[in-house]
């Protein structure tokens, strides 16, 4: 365990991907495997913090753990819609932040909550957190695909039938991550 | 020669791009002594700096590996970060971010945008057309780069031929110019071409396009087998099975050409390695050709580059900007230019230097070729007695269209584009209406709406900036969390891609390029003091019927494969314009040519079919400016092979 | 009873336990400490230790990574092994007993001997290709250190992956890369036809070379070596051979063919092996330790010191010597070059600290160990660099949904290889993996992380 303040503990992060792989839909093993020499987790932890503060932070960690402590457990589903606020009309500002939480696994990018989009167009991204936040951005996996500029796949793969959405990592057995 | 020494060089070359290398490799290897001017950077030594800003770009432009860069840091004032100032660069060029703005970002000077300059207690309006029925006061919207490498570092890799048509468009169809060069002449230099770039592809497949008239002499092959098709070409392909369109639509002006032509899907010739070839690797298909291939699997000059320096007889020189070609009666004598640095406070320095050469070469890009011209022997010009210099500036412009497949069609996968419709660029119809050619994508809407990001904001935020998102109560945007939001991006973004229309626009001389000064004043310069160039554009009917006729055939796709379209047009932004009561959206396509055209008559063109140039007979000028017309297949191929005949007119000019 | 926990974390759990059947989970029964040992037995996969309780992931990742950095290291020796008569290392010897010695790898099979003109069949024992030009200059029973009974090495590649550049050494001599592979990996070549492009077209399955196992004989192993011209002096120093180091003729740039007998030292090392826990096979790398200075020597005036590199000039400022340039072109390896290489070894395990850590540490280990056999032995000479490994991985084959197994580090370089992306720009710089994955054969189908294959004629 480290004893530097800004290292956030084992105990954190974990429950900071918890709760990522829980917003995103991705399996845990996708935002925090057992192995984690990107560190996505850390790095993603350490910017939303420098961006909205630590108080804002810890309040929301807090309310992920009551929620996953709860017994009997709700669904990863449920989490996430309860945390985004999906069945209110206007998100609140934790809400709006776990929005921002979600882009940056998504797209590896800082958007800054609740700035919207208009007339067509994304809301702008303050930066790109790191290249590594790009290159293992999670939305192209949606697509089934990798990100533009970072292929793992072999020649002529683009004109077969990509795996499915699951093996990309999204938790579409909706039962399992932990 | 200034005074009486002999030249420094066999062969000076303004510009490290496509043409310039080529022409660079062919006179080293013939034992010429050649040295490259080069405006910009150094080629670097591996692609990691281009790369990591790619990486970190806040917009994925073609331009944003390259410097300049622009600011990676985004806000509301400045959504993909700030960008440099044209006056204070020494090689500021165009790019898609500046588009539509004012000189102090843009570095082309082009007539504010209408949009920006109307009445704004009128409703929103696009500029109307003038007594011909053309649109002026458009915006130019295709870009370069000025660095090692050039402009070709983001080519797609799209090589096709042109078709035996496209060059005899005035003989066949009463409409353009003439190419003053024959089909089986580019068929063999298209063929080294080919051969230097590595084209994959297949004769074999080609075959259906005979019905277009592109034919190839028999028995050739390809350097390399073919790219395979993605799903997406595949899912088009057999969606439009059976698809014909007329030539012409009812009702367009000058004739109708009733002919039902087939709409059908055939893989594209590309510029990447299918196997490895030229100690590079096989394409791995990162799907970002445009702006940079991270393994170098498409060709990009800087392979011939090499080439060329390995002969020992090249020399580059680099942050050299060339702004004066000094001409002595008829004789091009000598070329000068700056060397700029920084210094350890980083501000701009320069150097002002000379150089000879028995015969000079622009290859500096068909936008930087007419404004050094024009800025030659004191602005006054030179090589120009055609006064065709910076005119006919060419574009394709580009109709793109979007739409959702009704099953997945898995883009966002594999190089940017293996297949197109080709089947529609020529026909009667081009007496009446610009032809053109259908790329289909394979990124999504990357292209389209900048996606994935804006949909994937669209459902995390619940905005409806896509268009798709409309499934909630009363049609307001979703929503979404976890699961449920990943399953329906998944939903969406496999779902999505898009196809663009590359118009054959008509030369006009009222396009042009000139310098942007008053009374001989500069009105911008860049941060060596040289003057801008300004940009005069516009469409006429002809390309613009183009449009009408693209438009439909996209729908007619759309519609057969049961997609359904999102396109939209008339966003309120630099490229929209109103035809026959349809608004549309037209983008560059980053084929710049014309300014320099080539021709038999001395009093029409600029240069010769060996892009030697009328007036000054130890100048040449090359590259796409001079394309007479555009034609119908992306230039980059076609301007690799004009090099290739005008290396051996310099090599013979030369003697021995 | 571990088998049944595994099980049951796999059918629930469609997370981590998944991934996990070769490398350690919390679950594994502790094992034996792994240890680096003077042994001829060359390593058939790494073996674990147990992991410290409640880990950090760095410190996870510390533990393994040490675990196959001690792989490395009893590759390295085993591999460096003086070999008996079967080409096997010799138990009756000791690395390094004498200074130096021939060594185990060095009877591997040269790619050159491997893929023929014309696709010819080629043998495991046949002689050596030695070109026109170089036979001149062979005679039979000419003493050549470490080459008895063998007709010596000819180095021929002198540009690194991709045509990205040469290295130069201060002297203006061209570095020299040769790469050869073990038994199973040419059984398996010879076995499949691989060596020739008819054979490779005429292959209609996926290549998968054998995989090592913990217990079991070694899987396909492939070595490149990296070599410096060095002066009888520095035999001391160096694993030396002398080699014919033949120039084919080239027509850009143009020189003609020729060839020489010159005296070279071992500089770099890359070893990669497939095994069941490297299914994206398994990367060590090995430097001779006078190679280059790092950047932080360079931050901290180390360099002061009258300190003899291999690729580095300490009395050339940055300014007129600026590191890690590709050299200008043309590039002709027949002359001196006046541009000399200045290196150096740039930090690319920022984030990534345990793999600087690991080494060190096993660098010290195994280092004690090849002095306890001779204080001059010239193997204590030699560094390893890192271990690049995948973190996520099935026994012998990926994991679905992830072909490149997350390597740790996420960046790995030898100065004398891949000089020149020295970096931490995914899918460019130096990542043993990410390149290797775009490796195929001559007709484009992937060929297991081997770019070798794509020579076949």
């Amino acid at each position: 365990m480290s004893t530097n303040p800004s290292t956030p503990s084992e105990a954190t992060l974990q429950a900071f991907a918890d709760m990522s792989a829980a917003l995103t839909g991705f399996q845990s093993s996708f935002i925090r495997p057992f192995l984690d020499p990107v560190n996505l987790s850390g790095t993603f932890y350490s910017f939303a913090v420098s961006q909205v503060g630590q108080p804002r932070m810890d309040a929301l960690l807090a309310a992920f753990n009551n929620l996953n402590n709860q017994n009997p457990k709700p669904t990863p589903q449920q989490i996430a819609d309860t945390l985004l606020e999906t069945s209110l009309d206007a998100p609140s500002l934790q809400a709006q932040l776990c929005q921002s939480i979600v882009a940056m696994w998504y797209l590896g990018s800082w958007y800054t909550p609740g700035v919207l989009g208009g007339n067509g167009f994304a809301p702008p991204a303050l930066q790109v957190i790191t290249s590594q936040a790009y290159t293992k951005s999670l939305v192209w996996n949606l697509a089934q695909a990798h990100p533009m500029g970072f292929s793992p796949f072999v020649f002529g793969y683009w004109s077969q039938q990509p795996a499915s959405l699951q093996t990309f990592g999204v938790d579409t057995g909706n039962g399992g991550g932990q | 020669m200034s005074n009486g020494a002999s030249p420094q060089y066999d062969v000076v070359i303004v510009g490290a791009g496509v043409s310039g290398n080529l022409i660079a490799k062919q006179l080293g290897l013939a034992g010429k002594k050649v040295l490259i001017l080069e405006a910009g950077l150094p080629v670097p030594d591996s692609r990691e700096e281009y790369m990591n800003n790619f990486y970190l770009a806040l917009a994925k432009t073609p331009e944003s590996p390259y410097p300049a860069l622009a600011g990676r840091t985004g806000s509301q004032q400045n959504p993909v970060g700030v960008l440099p100032d044209p006056s204070k660069l020494p090689t500021p060029r165009a790019t898609v971010l500046s588009i539509g703005k004012a000189p102090d970002v843009s570095y082309l000077v082009q007539a504010q945008p209408w949009i920006e300059t109307h009445d704004p207690k009128l409703p929103p309006q696009n500029p109307p057309p003038d007594a011909n029925g053309n649109i002026r006061g458009l915006q130019f919207s295709s870009t370069f780069e000025r660095n090692g490498g050039g402009t070709s570092w983001h080519w797609l890799g799209t090589s096709l031929r042109e078709l035996e048509n496209d060059i005899q468009l005035q003989t066949k169809y009463g409409h353009g110019v003439d190419w003053p060069i024959t089909y089986p002449e580019l068929q063999q230099l298209w063929a080294l071409a080919e051969k230097e770039i590595g084209v994959a592809a297949s004769t074999a497949e080609q075959e259906p396009l005979e019905v277009v008239g592109l034919v190839y002499p028999t028995g050739y092959q390809y350097p390399m087998q073919s790219i395979p098709m993605s799903t997406v070409d595949d899912a088009v392909s057999k969606g439009i099975a059976g698809l014909q369109v007329p030539g012409t639509l009812p009702d367009t002006p000058g004739g109708s050409d009733p002919t039902m032509y087939n709409v059908f899907v055939t893989p594209t010739p590309q510029g990447r390695n299918s196997e490895p070839y030229d100690d590079r690797r096989v394409c791995a298909g990162n799907t970002n050709c445009i702006p940079i291939c991270p393994i170098q699997a498409k060709w990009d000059p800087t392979v011939t580059l090499g080439k060329a320096l390995d002969t020992g007889n090249v020399t580059v020189s680099y942050q050299s900007v060339a702004y004066n070609v000094a001409v002595d009666g008829t004789n091009a004598t000598r070329i000068d230019y700056y060397v700029w640095s920084r210094d350890a406070n980083g501000n701009l320095t320069k150097v002002s230097k000379s150089v000879t050469g028995k015969i000079y070469v622009l290859a500096a890009h068909a936008i930087e070729n007419a404004k050094l011209l024009l800025m030659s022997n004191n602005w006054n010009g030179i090589a120009n007695s055609s006064d065709q210099v910076g005119r006919n500036l060419m574009d394709h412009p580009l109709y793109l269209s979007w739409a959702l497949a009704p099953e997945p069609l898995f883009g966002y996968r594999g190089p940017l584009a293996t297949s197109g419709i080709e089947s529609l660029r020529d026909g009667e119809f081009r007496k009446y209406r610009s032809s053109f050619r259908m790329e289909i994508g394979n990124e999504g809407w990357n292209f389209s709406k900048g996606d994935p990001y804006t949909t994937a904001l669209d459902y995390i935020q619940g905005t409806n900036n896509t268009g798709t998102n409309d499934g909630g109560p009363n049609g307001a945007p979703q929503r979404l969390a976890g699961v449920q939001l990943a399953e329906k991006l998944n939903n969406i973004l496999t779902r999505q891609f898009r196809i663009g229309c590359m118009f054959d626009q008509s030369p006009m001389a009222e396009n042009r390029v000139t310098l942007d000064v008053t009374n001989g004043k500069p009105n911008n310069v860049d941060g060596l003091g040289l003057p801008r160039p300004k940009v005069e554009y516009g469409l006429d009917p002809y390309t613009m019927e183009g449009f009408r006729m693209a438009a439909y055939v996209c729908s007619q796709v759309y519609q057969k494969m049961g997609a359904k379209e999102f396109t939209t047009t008339g966003m309120g932004s630099a490229g929209d314009f109103t035809y026959r009561g349809v608004n549309y959206h037209y983008y560059g396509a980053g084929h710049v040519v014309g300014t320099h055209r080539m021709g038999n008559e001395s009093g029409s063109s600029v240069v010769d079919a060996s892009q030697r140039s009328h007036d000054v007979p130890n100048l040449w000028i090359v590259g796409s400016g001079s394309f007479p017309t555009v034609c119908t297949a992306n230039p980059t191929l076609t301007l690799m092979a004009l090099a290739f005949k005008s290396a051996d007119s310099i090599i013979a000019a030369l003697g021995s | 009873m571990k088998k049944t926990i595994t099980v049951i974390l796999l059918t629930v759990v469609a997370a981590t336990m998944v991934l996990m059947t070769s490398i350690p989970t919390t679950m594994a029964p502790a094992q034996s400490n792994p240890a680096i040992v003077l042994s001829p037995n060359i390593p058939g996969d790494a073996t674990f230790g147990p992991l410290p309780t409640n880990p950090t992931n760095e410190q996870k990742l510390l533990a393994i990574q040490g675990d196959f950095d001690i792989y490395s290291w009893n590759t390295f020796i085993a591999l460096n092994w003086p070999p008996g008569p079967d080409g096997n290392g010799d138990p009756n010897k000791k690395i390094g007993q004498n200074g130096d010695n021939d060594t185990v790898w060095e009877h591997y099979r040269d790619v050159a001997d491997i893929f023929l003109p014309g696709g010819a069949t080629p043998s495991w024992n046949g002689p050596e290709t030695v070109p026109t030009q170089c036979k001149a200059f062979y005679k039979p029973g000419m003493k050549i250190l470490s080459q008895v009974g063998k007709t010596p090495t000819v180095l021929t590649d002198f540009s690194q992956p991709f045509n990205t550049g040469p290295l130069i050494d201060q002297n203006g001599n061209y570095t020299r890369y040769d790469i050869l592979v073990n038994k199973p990996m040419f059984d398996y070549i010879l076995a499949n036809k691989l060596y020739s492009k008819a054979g490779q077209q005429a292959f209609k399955s996926e290549v998968q070379f054998p995989c090592g196992g913990p217990t079991g004989p070694e899987g396909a192993i492939m070595v490149k070596s990296s070599w410096k011209v060095i002066s009888p002096a520095d035999r001391g120093r160096f694993h030396t051979q002398t080699v014919l180091v033949y120039n084919p003729a080239s027509q850009n740039p143009k020189y003609a063919a020729s060839c020489s007998t010159k005296l070279m030292g071992l500089v770099g090392l890359h070893i990669g092996h497939k095994t069941d826990s490297g299914a994206q096979w398994l990367w060590s790398t090995f430097e001779h330790v006078d190679n280059a200075p790092s950047e932080a020597d360079i931050g901290s005036n180390n360099t002061l010191k009258p300190k003899t590199y291999n690729y580095y000039n300490p009395k050339c400022s940055t300014k007129n010597c600026p590191p890690n340039q590709v050299p200008p072109r043309p590039w002709n390896p027949t002359k001196l070059s006046a541009f000399h290489s200045q290196i150096v070894r740039m930090n690319m395990f920022k984030g990534n600290e345990f793999a600087f850590q690991s080494a060190a540490a096993r660098n010290a280990d195994a280092l004690q160990l090849l002095l306890g056999v001779n204080s001059k032995s010239v193997w204590r000479n030699y560094e390893l660099i890192s271990t690049m490994w995948p973190t996520n991985t099935g026994k012998c084959q990926a994991t679905p949904g992830d072909p490149l197994g997350t390597p740790a580090p996420n960046f790995l370089a030898n100065t004398t290889l891949e000089t020149y992306i020295q970096g931490m720009v995914p899918n460019v710089s130096s990542n043993c993996i990410e390149c290797h994955n775009n490796a195929t054969m001559t007709n484009a189908k992937a060929s297991d992380f081997t770019y070798i294959l794509q020579r076949a004629q």
